[in-house]
């Protein structure tokens, strides 16, 4: 309760919340509101926004519903960023438990593997990932997740040298419990917290990279995104600028949204913990 | 005809600006040229062979026509749509047996060295009949080159072939190239081949590569006071949004093949100084058309065929897709082709109702939510209209009931996908009617063509009547006849589908009215641009 | 000098196993990829079946996988980096034609973010809570959340279109002749909208990183004792406060490197910039694997240099670091 008053006290904490709030809503009313295929021919093409109330924010190059486009586009934008941060924080907290638990030569092979993931530009290989498994979501999040794991698994690896020598876990030691078992059971709960607080960078993240593969035509065709949306509408930027602008403009909010939602939380859990 | 009327009409209302500045030359061609001066053009592919007796491809030429000449250029006024280059007059035999070339005089190589009748002989036998991608086809029969003095050149062929054919394929099939800098060394390693040199009224200078080529004039031109520019240089602009930036922030002159995206075009014709013109593509007709994998069985009924052919609102595609800068098909021969096309044929009207009816009485009922089968439809990805007509694609067949799934690959995976692997059921492609069916239209629906071979039927099509036409059509020598049997191909192509034609288009050029001489011939952009010049 | 020359041999060693890595797998996602050289080629030219196993042949694409990995693996052990067959070059004249570039504009966009963020952050953070400290960190957020892209093609469409102040793309004037001191100018003009691009999205990192180490470090006791003392806050914010805050941004620094590279990609492309990250596309698209090997090669070499280098620096900056200290 203190916690959720502290984190209501911030108004950036307050008002990225909303905006994930306002996000979520859009993502899951998307079916309710706009039961038709969003790519689907609604009206005549390049309808400028307010001028007809049942295609509000107007239509694009084709006559597909640009407002339809962004609810649905918030379902695949929130996709993408929760897959591969789910994705990245799941691999890079195994790796990092392993690797910190195991030592060794397992350690070396593990770190190494890491390093070598961290050394190629992560949107170099997501770009050449998509370009080889050809682009559909599902590639696009496990291009994005490929070069997000290794944070993670830096900082699982960290807290679980730091916690390997405590006192519990020498105690599970002692009553038999497998290495493995100590290993998922014991430590890594206690690692996740630092973990988890990079989600929201790598949410972000995720959700920028998939626009930027969208706009070099990399996204999945069947479906609307928000970054497919910017890449579409780039051809007319100078004469339809709304049809990039409005896209534009729901992909600010929503990364700044995550970010300032997820420092609040973080912000709230340290206090928490120092006060603890 | 009506929609192509339509059609025509927005392609010129988009060109106003234009009309006042080339589409109605007279009072401007008083203007007296001047010489001189830098011509920037936007580039948005680099070609690193810049062979264009290999690679017969609008790409390479578009840089390398300036440097390599053909033996003949197409043209809006000439006698059967040619006007000479190398070549001062050709004639063939009445048997198809030889075709005699009279080559222009006083000719020489940037490198100072005269250009002969060998260099023609050599070009066809030990390059365009070998190693040309279109060559092969064309010069397939061809036996030897006599070579009687320095001017003359005799074609001989080992089967009769049609003149008609020869003749049509002289502008982008025979740009001729040095024999003395290509047998020294293997022909596809030829240093040559990257830093070509031609007869041409621009010489290579250089090349940097992610920046620009630049061509410099060549004073020892044959041409009389040509050429007018020192120098064209071409630089590479990979994004599509940025030619049309440059070219209003006078960055560069020109950006043809329309690199300005069709979408931007009304803004840009406002902009002063900047013209827009349709012009100047004639000969280089890209056609829109649904390649169909025949060995998926649905697809190999031809009920199911008309429904697709049916369900697809071609004036939507010309006037949405295409912003009107494009014509609908009838057929595998584009309208605009004066000698070949028939409007003779079988057509199918936008009709959503008669297309399911045709799915019903094929047997594919609807089932749960109204979907009769699913499929995977592979749009090209070379060009922007390809994949958004592949989007439009998607959601017409959802209309009668068929699940298409979109598969976007880059270009070498289509290539794989489509022309290699056969994985696909339908895909998008735009394949270029070059003046004549048998040069690179045929091979889109004739049987029997090996895996792997780009812009062919590879969609297991056979249709024995049609192969038959086809073949009788490549030996029949009466220019007339030979045009009737092409005809027949027409009617025969749009009955059964083995694909289907959807719309066909030429380029926009955008360019600074400074420019003159533009699109002066229907194959501007890919010709030598002697005679093109700055203001001021 | 002894503990430098440890690290740096260590981090030697380590680096060959990492490269290896890099490469095998870099080799293998191409070999996975539907279509070869022969397909990315003859999409632009056309040809038949006899030319296009021709072609196979004449690159070595006739061979398989392992034999094909083999050979370049021992090339590479003599430092050959291979032949392009998209350029039909040595892939190293290749590359290093293109480095320079890239290495301008990221340098040039670490600078900016580095030192512009650096300094913000000192301002932010000197007053933590204040107007101006929220207002730094949310207008540097919302600066992060814009699309590298987007924020170039408007950059381009308001300077380089409608004022004209500077140019829309390119490194330089086309052929101008220049030399010397008007060609660095005349780059410099051309760096600057794809600099401020890279540049300000990492801007907010740097500032956001610099905020929340001074505030960690105002409440660390020296500090307390030095306001004890009486003494300015302007001259503990700068002496004191941003001194120790600094230390972790230099780690970012070569972190980010890699990032940097990877978002010159995309920078590259909008604005015509005929760097490494194009080539790199260049190659994917022309399935040109020796090519694609030899940037990701080059790339990696830079970012474990960068990094190297950071290390160097941290170990002269602050004496904790020992060779003991940098296990991860």
């Amino acid at each position: 309760m203190i916690a959720l008053r502290r984190f209501l006290r911030t108004p950036e904490a307050v008002a990225g919340a909303l905006i994930l709030a306002a996000l979520l809503a859009m993502a899951l009313s998307a079916p309710w509101f706009f039961p038709r295929d969003p790519q689907s021919i609604a009206g005549p093409a390049l309808l400028r926004p307010f001028q007809d109330w049942t295609l509000p924010l107007g239509t694009d190059r084709l006559g597909r519903d640009v407002m339809a486009g962004l609810f649905h586009g918030a379902r695949a934008s929130l996709a993408v960023g929760l897959a591969a941060a789910a994705g990245a924080i799941l691999i890079g907290a195994v790796v990092g438990t392993l690797a910190g638990f195991a030592g060794g030569l397992l350690d070396e092979i593990l770190m190494r593997i890491t390093d070598a993931f961290q050394t190629v530009p992560g949107f170099l290989l997501a770009l050449a990932f998509v370009s080889v498994a050809g682009p559909s979501l599902a590639t696009v999040i496990v291009a994005i997740t490929l070069g997000a794991w290794t944070g993670p698994a830096r900082i699982a690896r960290a807290e679980v040298l730091s916690i390997r020598e405590r006192d519990y876990v020498a105690g599970a030691r002692v009553i038999g419990m497998h290495p493995l078992e100590i290993a998922f059971r014991e430590i890594l709960p206690n690692a996740l917290p630092p973990v988890l607080a990079l989600s929201s960078v790598i949410v972000a993240a995720a959700i920028l990279t998939e626009a930027a593969l969208s706009f070099l035509g990399l996204g999945d065709p069947n479906r609307v995104t928000w970054g497919g949306m910017i890449a579409e509408g780039r051809a007319v930027l100078r004469s339809a600028p709304y049809l990039s602008i409005i896209p534009g403009v729901a992909l600010v909010l929503t990364v700044l949204g995550v970010y300032l939602a997820g420092e609040g939380l973080v912000e709230t859990s340290a206090t928490r913990r120092m006060n603890a | 005809m009506s929609d192509f009327a339509i059609s025509r009409r927005g392609v010129l209302a988009g060109s106003t600006f234009l009309l006042a500045s080339t589409a109605l030359p007279a009072a401007l061609r008083a203007q007296t040229p001047t010489n001189g001066g830098r011509l920037i053009a936007a580039a948005d592919s680099e070609p690193r062979n810049l062979n264009p007796a290999i690679i017969a491809s609008n790409g390479v030429f578009f840089v390398a026509s300036k440097i390599v000449e053909p033996l003949a250029e197409a043209s809006f006024t000439g006698k059967d749509g040619l006007e000479p280059r190398l070549a001062t007059s050709w004639e063939g035999s009445a048997d198809g047996l030889t075709v005699t070339f009279k080559l222009r005089e006083g000719v020489t190589w940037h490198d100072g060295k005269p250009f002969t009748s060998a260099d023609v002989a050599f070009s066809a036998l030990q390059v365009w009949k070998p190693l040309q991608n279109l060559g092969r086809v064309v010069f397939k029969d061809l036996e030897a080159v006599d070579t009687p003095d320095d001017h003359t050149a005799i074609f001989r062929f080992a089967r009769p072939t049609p003149f008609q054919l020869i003749r049509n394929a002289l502008p982008a099939l025979t740009s001729v190239v040095p024999k003395h800098l290509y047998e020294v060394s293997e022909i596809a390693d030829n240093p040559a081949n990257t830093a070509p040199v031609g007869t041409g009224p621009f010489k290579f200078a250089e090349h940097r590569p992610g920046e620009y080529y630049r061509l410099e004039k060549y004073d020892a031109y044959w041409g009389e006071d040509q050429p007018r520019l020192d120098e064209i240089i071409y630089r590479v602009l990979p994004d599509r949004a940025a030619a049309a930036g440059a070219l209003e922030a006078e960055e560069i002159h020109l950006a043809a093949f329309s690199a300005v995206p069709l979408a931007d075009l009304e803004r840009i014709s406002k902009v002063p100084g900047i013209g827009v013109i349709s012009k100047g593509y004639e000969t280089l007709t890209y056609q829109l058309v649904v390649e169909i994998n025949h060995r998926r069985k649905e697809l190999a009924d031809r009920k199911v065929r008309q429904a697709i052919a049916h369900a697809i609102d071609k004036e939507f595609v010309v006037k949405t897709i295409f912003l009107g800068y494009a014509t609908a098909s009838t057929g595998p021969v584009p309208r605009n082709d004066v000698q070949f096309y028939s409007s003779d044929v079988p057509t199918y009207a936008f009709d959503v109702a008669k297309a399911n009816a045709l799915l019903d009485e094929a047997g594919y009922k609807r089932g749960e939510g109204g979907t009769r089968f699913a499929l995977k439809l592979l749009p090209a990805p070379y060009f922007n209209e390809t994949k958004q007509f592949g989007d439009y694609l998607r959601q017409a067949l959802a209309e009668i009931g068929i699940d298409a799934e979109l598969v976007n690959n880059d270009a070498a995976a289509h290539q794989k996908a489509v022309y290699t692997d056969h994985t696909f059921d339908l895909a998008i492609a735009p394949p270029v009617f070059r003046g004549d069916p048998a040069i690179s239209t045929t091979i889109l629906v004739q049987s029997g063509i090996p895996d792997g071979v780009p812009f062919s039927n590879q969609g297991g099509y056979a249709n024995p009547e049609l192969d038959a036409l086809i073949a009788k059509a490549a030996e029949t020598l009466d220019p007339d006849q030979r045009i009737a049997l092409y005809v027949d191909f027409q009617k025969m192509v749009a009955e059964d589908l083995p694909l289907i034609n959807v719309a066909e288009w030429g380029f926009i050029t955008v360019a600074r009215s400074s420019v003159k001489e533009v699109s002066n011939n229907p194959r501007w952009a890919v010709s030598n641009w002697a005679d093109t010049w700055i203001e001021g | 000098m002894n503990r430098a020359l440890r690290l740096i041999r260590r981090r030697l060693i380590g680096s060959i196993a990492v490269l290896l890595i890099v490469i095998t797998g870099t080799f293998l996602l191409l070999e996975a990829a539907p279509g070869d050289a022969v397909d990315a080629y003859v999409v632009s030219v056309g040809g038949d079946a006899s030319m296009i196993e021709e072609l196979r042949r004449r690159w070595g694409l006739d061979q398989s996988a392992a034999t094909r990995f083999a050979v370049y693996i021992s090339s590479l052990a003599r430092l050959d980096l291979g032949h392009s067959v998209a350029f039909s070059r040595p892939n190293l004249d290749v590359i290093l034609e293109r480095l320079p570039d890239t290495l301008l504009l990221m340098g040039s966009a670490t600078a900016l973010s580095f030192c512009l963020g650096t300094f913000l952050g000192i301002v932010a953070g000197s007053r933590p809570g204040s107007f101006r400290d929220r207002f730094l960190s949310i207008g540097s957020l919302a600066l992060y959340a814009v699309p590298g892209f987007w924020l170039g093609l408007v950059l381009i469409v308001i300077f380089s279109v409608q004022l004209r102040w500077l140019q829309l793309g390119g490194i330089e004037t086309i052929a101008s002749g220049k030399t010397g001191a008007p060609r660095a100018l005349d780059i410099a003009r051309h760096l600057v909208l794809p600099v401020a691009s890279l540049g300000f999205i990492y801007l907010a990192l740097y500032l956001r990183m610099m905020r929340v180490g001074m505030a960690e470090v105002w409440r660390m006791d020296f500090v307390l004792a030095a306001r004890a003392r009486g003494i300015g806050r302007r001259r503990i914010v700068l002496r004191h406060v941003a001194r120790n805050a600094l230390l972790p941004l230099v780690t970012m620094l070569g972190l980010q490197s890699a990032a940097m590279l990877g978002g010159s990609v995309v920078i590259e492309s909008v604005f015509s910039v005929p760097g490494l990250g194009r080539l790199a596309q260049e190659a994917v698209a022309a399935r040109d694997t020796p090519l694609l090997l030899g940037i990701i090669l080059v790339s990696a070499v830079l970012v474990i240099a960068v990094n190297l280098a950071v290390d160097l620096l941290y170990a002269g900056l602050d004496p904790r670091v020992g060779s003991s200290g940098e296990a991860a």
